[in-house]
């Protein structure tokens, strides 16, 4: 039922697969930073290719969101798990701690985690010293994850793309995946960019 | 959590893949861990032990995958709750899977994945089976859904970290034992806090049973917009719609096939299709369904005749009688196949106009049910035959002692109902069946007022004799038994009555092991039954 397009980016996502087997092997057989460096470019293409596919199914109506109750400590757990820092990076990111006293929420699990490690991922690049990630109910209903970084902050003038590497798929991503999750009562997730007042820039995700 | 003393199943269908997450489960601690390569080794070792963990490939080749192999392992109840139950698979089946699951799993796993990420899924899991093992105990078809309740407050009351789970589980206990308002309050209470699916569901379900359904409609209308992918917002929905309006209700299965095109949703389509006389509709639904199924585990004896049905209807007799001889070959024969059989078949040959032959196949239809308990869809089958053969009486006959037998079956009573629509009486069914159900309702209701004013042996008398007859009933069953028990309590002991309250009880337990008021008949036997005499066991 997919169209074309998906068709190719399915393609193209296992032809990257077999890629990355091929380089994770030549890493394990002869270490080197070259090869290093080619697995997390494979594993950047990859998402990328994941978020391309996700927004044409968004602009073609047919992107399925798994919504279900999630453990919140569980799954921040997991984004740590996940979370590879570039080698040599001497940025501190920190995790919020307090996650367990919202107990579980209904979202998608793989899709917010995919839109967050890119999130962390952006920060990392502008960031001085250290990236938070912090977690919060929202007051008039749903959650708020919010990435800070100390850099040096959205530039004014194109706050909405220049932060994302040109392109601004990650961002359009991240609005898509935030705007898909609704409630039966209309309310719908966003993402919101600022800075802080301290500097450095704020990013919101929040889910209803 | 420490998985040295659990014992794991890992089902893959690729021997290399297997080894390789044998030994990422070796070092996570795992020591005893079987394997199968496919779903039919799977479901004989599921039932020859208990496992602690299964580990499941989604991909388990020719066709089948992991997702099936859950929901057969639900549909039969052969999988414990206590059970963890992962499921690996790769990126692009994930977003497939994870969204249109009829079972979800405990958790996916996403390949390629770590040791250190398998074991703490794993743990992560089975902790949260420890925590709720207590409640888990009261669950299922053997379990008291009373106790159950009670666990669910104990643990809520610890302030358990696992609260919304067991919140979900007290709303659905709450609906099993009919407290529509507690059950109401509870998701409203669930919903104040944050959105999520379940709870919105269970809202509407509460609403619908409290004959609110414009209410229920809303909400699951609001339910589909937030959540399209949620399978059991249309379920509930299209019941609703289906006591109204069947062409609504099949839309509403038609959009959940696309979201699942699982043979139990092609069944449904199918058969809302025959009730609206889409026959079309119903032939392609029902093909597909046979055709996925033919060797498949969820395949049914309804597929087969609702494909002759739907044949037979656009005159395509040939095809109709084919699709009926065709059930010899997939199914084992057993009495409830002949009879389905021959009841189609008359059908078939009754709309094709040749009487004759429509008599025969009915005959033998007729002397297949005098050979013992048919299911209920077959019997219905042959009241069918019957009406349409011009045989109305003898269709009520049976419909009438299906109806006692079931009296609290709505599901049963429904299609009975439609047994009667199909054959042009749908009014004269309605009232006909509610008053075999209030008829029911009112001989347990009279024997209990016999036994309050204290003729328990009248009431014993009336219950017995209605017991023996409706071998289905649960509750005439039940309330046999009571009877019987109260009179012993009060006259000291009868072991020829008490062996005949165990007989009863057993004969319950069969009919319904759900039944809600179960556990209090059995804990009574247990109270009156003196050492020494019939234990009755939790088999």
């Amino acid at each position: 039922m997919d169209t074309l397009l998906a068709t190719v980016i399915h393609d193209a996502k296992n032809g990257l697969a077999t890629l990355g087997a091929w380089l994770e092997q030549a890493r394990a057989q002869t270490p080197s930073p070259a090869l290093e460096e080619a697995c997390r470019q494979a594993q950047r293409i990859n998402t990328q290719l994941v978020e391309l596919l996700a927004l044409h199914r968004g602009s073609e109506g047919t992107l399925r969101l798994a919504i279900a109750d999630h453990d919140l400590a569980d799954f921040v757990d997991d984004l740590k798990a996940e979370w590879l820092a570039p080698p040599q990076s001497t940025i501190t990111v920190s995790w919020p701690a307090d996650a367990g006293r919202i107990g579980a929420w209904a979202f998608d699990a793989y899709q917010v985690k995919l839109v967050l490690l890119d999130v962390l991922r952006n920060a990392l690049r502008h960031a001085r010293t250290t990236v938070a990630l912090r977690l919060a109910v929202e007051p008039g209903g749903g959650i708020r994850f919010t990435v800070q970084d100390d850099g040096p902050g959205f530039p004014v003038a194109h706050s909405a793309t220049m932060h994302d590497q040109g392109s601004g798929l990650g961002l359009s991503f991240a609005r898509l995946i935030a705007r898909e999750h609704r409630t039966p009562n209309g309310k719908h997730g966003d993402i919101e960019m600022k800075n802080a007042p301290q500097g450095g820039a704020l990013f919101s995700l929040i889910l209803p | 959590m420490d998985l040295r003393d659990k014992y794991g199943l890992l089902i893959d269908d690729m021997a290399d893949m297997r080894a390789t997450v044998r030994i990422q489960l070796a070092d996570g601690g795992l020591e005893k861990c079987d394997q199968a390569r496919n779903v039919k080794e799977a479901v004989q070792k599921l039932s020859l032990r208990r496992y602690d963990l299964i580990v499941c490939d989604y991909n388990l080749g020719q066709g089948a995958d992991g997702q099936q192999l859950l929901e057969l392992l639900r549909r039969r109840q052969i999988l414990p709750l206590t059970t963890a139950f992962l499921i690996i698979t790769g990126e692009t089946s994930y977003e497939q899977v994870a969204t249109a699951a009829e079972y979800a799993p405990d958790d996916y796993l996403l390949k390629p994945f770590t040791a250190d990420a398998l074991r703490t899924r794993l743990t992560r899991i089975l902790e949260k089976k420890e925590a709720l093992a207590p409640l888990y105990r009261h669950l299922g078809p053997k379990g008291d859904p009373v106790q159950a309740l009670a666990v669910c407050d104990e643990l809520l009351a610890q302030g358990s970290r696992y609260s919304l789970d067991i919140l979900r589980h007290k709303g659905e206990l709450l609906q099993t034992l009919n407290r529509s308002q507690e059950a109401l309050a509870l998701y409203e209470g669930v919903l104040q806090q944050r959105a999520t699916p379940w709870a919105t569901v269970g809202k509407a379900r509460v609403l619908a049973a409290g004959g609110d359904d414009t209410a229920a409609k809303e909400q699951l209308a609001g339910a589909l917009k937030a959540y399209p992918n949620y399978l059991a917002a249309y379920d509930s929905l299209a019941a609703i719609l289906e006591k109204t309006d069947t062409e609504a209700a099949q839309a509403v299965m038609e959009q959940s096939l696309a979201v699942a095109p699982t043979t139990q949703r092609q069944r449904r389509v199918g058969a809302l299709a025959l009730e609206n006389e889409d026959y079309v509709r119903a032939e392609e639904a029902f093909k597909r369904a046979v055709e996925k199924d033919r060797t498949g585990f969820f395949k049914s004896h309804d597929d087969y005749a609702g494909l002759a049905r739907s044949y037979s209807a656009q005159g395509k007799v040939q095809e109709a009688l084919a699709t009926v001889k065709d059930m010899s070959q997939y199914f084992a024969a057993s009495p409830a196949l002949t009879a389905r059989q021959a009841a189609v078949e008359s059908q078939v040959y009754a709309k094709a106009g040749n009487a004759e032959a429509a008599k025969a196949a009915l005959q033998k239809a007729l002397q297949t049910r005098q050979g013992g308990d048919l299911d209920p869809a077959t019997q219905l089958e042959i009241a069918q035959a019957c009406f349409t053969s011009g045989s109305a009486e003898q269709a009520k006959d049976i419909i009438r002692n299906l109806a006692e037998d079931h009296h609290e079956n709505d599901q049963v009573l429904a299609e009975a109902q439609k047994v009667f629509a199909r054959a042009g009486l749908g009014d004269e069914g309605g009232v006909f069946l509610d008053a075999t159900r209030k008829r029911m309702v009112k001989l347990n209701n009279d024997a209990v007022a016999l036994a309050k004013a204290g003729e328990l042996d009248q009431a014993i008398a009336m219950l017995t004799e209605a017991a023996d007859r409706l071998r289905n009933n649960c509750q005439v069953a039940i309330n046999a038994a009571l009877a019987l028990l109260m009179n012993i309590h009060r006259k000291g002991m009868d072991t020829s009555a008490l062996a005949r309250a165990h007989h009863y009880i057993l004969q319950a337990r069969h009919a319904n092991p759900e039944h809600p008021r179960l556990e209090e008949v059995a804990s009574f036997y247990r109270k009156v039954a003196p050492p020494g005499t019939l234990i009755l066991d939790d088999e």
